[in-house]
């Protein structure tokens, strides 16, 4: 036996007992004008609650609705025992007799989901609380039994009948009138704000509980005017009869719950049936959930994001504004979230149970989501390779106009000026002539660095471990070149070795103000491994600047990876994984 | 030693010239050549939004202005310089480009004419001003 069964035989024993002992003592009370009317409604309105409670407890034992449902019962049960002959019984009964009414209204505002989601509800809750406990003992306290009621018992917490409970006692019912005004319309505006669905499980809660409630500020309002004891009396009955219908409108309600649930599903599981295009399981899902604002985001785990059905990245947590989230899964595994209206929230249940019902159409739009999402990548990185090389050759051009090209239109001015010298000052033809020869050398070395850029013709000529040495020569920051493969890689694959070590030397140059950086190149199992890593000042970041991004994209091409390690003040690590059959 | 008058004379003849470029090898051989074929090179500027003020402090009367600049097209240089000085001002292009890339924007600039880098002589110069 576990323990929560053995929690609920345990509490449907007290129930059973105080229920007896409550229709014993009301059956007996000298002071119970309706004695049977009364002992059958409070009854039937305990042992209601109490079994319905139970069910709802077993069924859903990680709520609260089924507790609270209990509790109203045996709140009801201990109100009973206020007809008790015995004073202490009677004194005791009589400071929880209105508890009922704190507990029914935390019921009411905590459903289906059993917690107080908004700060009202919560604020409600407690005023009804502190009167029908706090508020209550006080009038208790300076109330003589015996005033009123000749056959009541006397009350043995009497401090002395004083005008205090007649002034707590306005107060209590006006608080009272006042709170029970607010609850029935905060349950209507819950009722008419729901989706369909959820006003239809509300429908028969709203409609009990608000008679109730209404009922309960009439019997208020009468007893505050002090008319008849033979309506309030009317009134009672009436109030009970319609409380002890309140835990069926509960079950109709949780019932009515789990069918239209299960009609959600089932219309759900027909229109899948039907097949369709493209956005069908979001229109399905919609239709299902009564949600027409419904998303669909599909989780790729390459990315580590959502996507929308065409691919493109959506944002889910946080959801965007005015909107929440619920995430899906098939057989374990992640595989979509369901982006919904926050009226959906409290039925987060039925949302899961529709996306486990679609879990296998799921799956595959997901598959068909990811794969627009790769292509989607696939298409901004060629079109990130041709703005690549449309602004190298930019570049190109303007380095080739800006540098070696100045350099050989003014070779070409000084040039026709040595022709023309060297006959009659063949002084001034030499320094210029030496002049000439400087601008060649430095047009030259620029020619030189240039072609380097677009092609390192070392590498091509003497492979990586050379051109890598080249690199770390020329680097401003010392560089120690841990391994190199002894095998010449793919011209393709070397290439991009090459770039990834030169934008990283560059990069670590620039920015890292780091005293040594280690390269390492090595072919294992398939892909060549690169990683450049400096004891700079760390923080780079992937997104910033094109240099990265033209890496990425180039070891894209040729299915490899890039990856970037830079935690503020602990250096950088860049690495590149690129297949190498 | 030359007469004093001659020497007037002489310097009475010479062109002054500002060249503006922003490349310091091809400014200092367009001045080595335009100073050794008689001109007065007054100044060097390596910009063009400075030229409207470098020609009105240097009155220069020719101005040698490259139509590829750092800041402004060399066109738009030459737009504002005929609007301030009028005329009188001789504007030579240059660029490394070939004429035939910039034939129709040279012929409506309103400058005296252009003089590809790889072709700059002092005497192509002499050609295009008066």
């Amino acid at each position: 036996m576990t323990a929560p069964r053995r929690t609920l035989i345990g509490v449907a024993g007290l129930a059973f007992l105080m229920g007896i002992a409550a229709f014993v003592v009301m059956i007996n009370g000298e002071h119970n004008v309706h004695r049977g009317a009364f002992a059958g409604l409070f009854l039937a309105t305990g042992w209601g609650f109490v079994g319905v409670g139970l069910w709802v407890w077993k069924q859903r034992p990680a709520g609260n609705i089924g507790p609270l449902m209990v509790a109203v019962g045996l709140s009801g049960l201990l109100k009973g025992l206020v007809f008790s002959n015995d004073s202490v019984v009677f004194a005791i009964a009589s400071v929880g007799e209105v508890l009922i009414y704190a507990v029914l209204i935390q019921l009411l505002l905590s459903f289906p989901s059993g917690r107080l989601e908004t700060r009202l509800d919560r604020l409600l809750v407690t005023i009804a609380y502190v009167n029908t406990t706090v508020v209550q003992l006080g009038v208790f306290l300076f109330t003589d039994s015996k005033a009123g009621c000749t056959r009541c018992p006397s009350n043995p917490l009497l401090i002395g009948h004083s005008e205090a409970a007649k002034v707590l006692e306005a107060a209590q019912l006006d608080i009272s009138i006042a709170l029970l005004g607010a609850v029935v319309a905060v349950l209507y505006r819950r009722w008419r704000s729901g989706t369909p669905g959820r006003a239809r499980v509300f429908a028969p809660i709203v409609a009990v509980g608000g008679l109730t409630f209404l009922l309960l500020m009439a019997a208020l309002v009468v007893e505050q005017a002090g008319l008849s004891s033979d309506i309030s009396d009317a009134q009672t009955l009436a109030l009970f009869a319609s409380i002890a219908c309140l835990p069926f409108a509960f079950l109709v309600g949780l019932l009515r719950s789990r069918f239209s649930e299960a009609d959600a599903i089932s219309e759900l599981l027909a229109q899948l049936g039907e097949g369709g295009g493209r956005g069908a399981l979001r229109d399905a899902l919609a239709d299902a959930l009564g949600d027409p604002t419904l998303e669909l985001a599909y989780w790729v785990p390459d990315q580590d994001a959502y996507v929308d059905a065409d691919g493109q990245a959506v944002r889910v947590d946080p959801a965007p504004a005015g909107k929440v989230s619920t995430t899906i899964e098939h057989e374990g595994e992640r595989i979509a979230a369901i982006v919904h209206s926050p009226g959906l929230a409290e039925e987060r249940e039925l949302v899961q149970t529709a996306g486990a019902a679609a879990g296998l159409t799921l799956r595959n739009e997901r598959l068909d989501a990811e794969l627009r999402a790769k292509v989607a990548e696939l298409q901004a990185s060629r079109s990130r390779i041709v703005q690549a090389g449309y602004e190298q050759r930019r570049r190109l051009e303007r380095d080739l106009h800006d540098g070696a090209q100045q350099r050989l239109m003014a070779l070409g001015i000084d040039l026709r000026m040595v022709r023309e010298r060297i006959e009659h000052n063949p002084q001034g033809a030499a320094e210029l002539l030496d002049e000439s020869l400087h601008e060649l050398n430095e047009a030259t070395a620029e020619l030189r660095e240039l072609a380097r850029g677009i092609h390192p013709a070392v590498l091509t000529n003497r492979g990586l471990h050379a051109a890598l040495k080249g690199l770390a020569s020329r680097s401003p920051v010392p560089v120690e070149l841990l391994q190199t493969p002894a095998d010449r890689l793919p011209p393709s694959v070397e290439s991009a070795v090459y770039f990834v070590v030169a934008e990283a030397l560059t990069n670590a140059a620039r920015y890292s103000r780091a005293q040594t950086v280690t390269v390492g190149v090595v072919r294992d199992n398939g892909h060549v491994d690169v990683e450049v890593r400096d004891d700079g000042v760390g923080g780079a970041d992937a997104d910033q600047g094109s240099g990265l991004r033209g890496l990425q994209d180039r070891v894209a091409a040729l299915d490899g990876r890039l990856e970037l390690t830079s935690p503020q003040g602990l250096g950088t690590i860049l690495r590149a994984t690129i297949p190498c059959a | 030693m030359e007469p004093i008058a001659a020497l007037r004379d002489n310097q009475a003849m010479r062109k002054t010239v500002l060249i503006v470029d922003d490349h310091p090898s091809f400014r200092a051989s367009a001045r080595r050549m335009l100073e050794a074929d008689g001109y007065d090179v007054v100044g060097e500027l390596d910009n063009g939004d400075g030229a409207v003020a470098a020609v009105e402090k240097l009155n220069p009367e020719v101005v040698l202005l490259d139509v590829r600049l750092p800041d402004i097209d060399g066109f738009e240089v030459t737009r504002r310089l005929l609007d301030a000085n009028g005329a009188s001002l001789q504007i030579v292009l240059v660029s490394s480009h070939d004429f035939t890339d910039l034939d129709e924007a040279v012929g409506a600039s309103g400058a005296r004419g252009f003089v590809a880098k790889s072709e700059l002589s002092a005497e192509a110069i002499s050609l295009l001003i008066r």
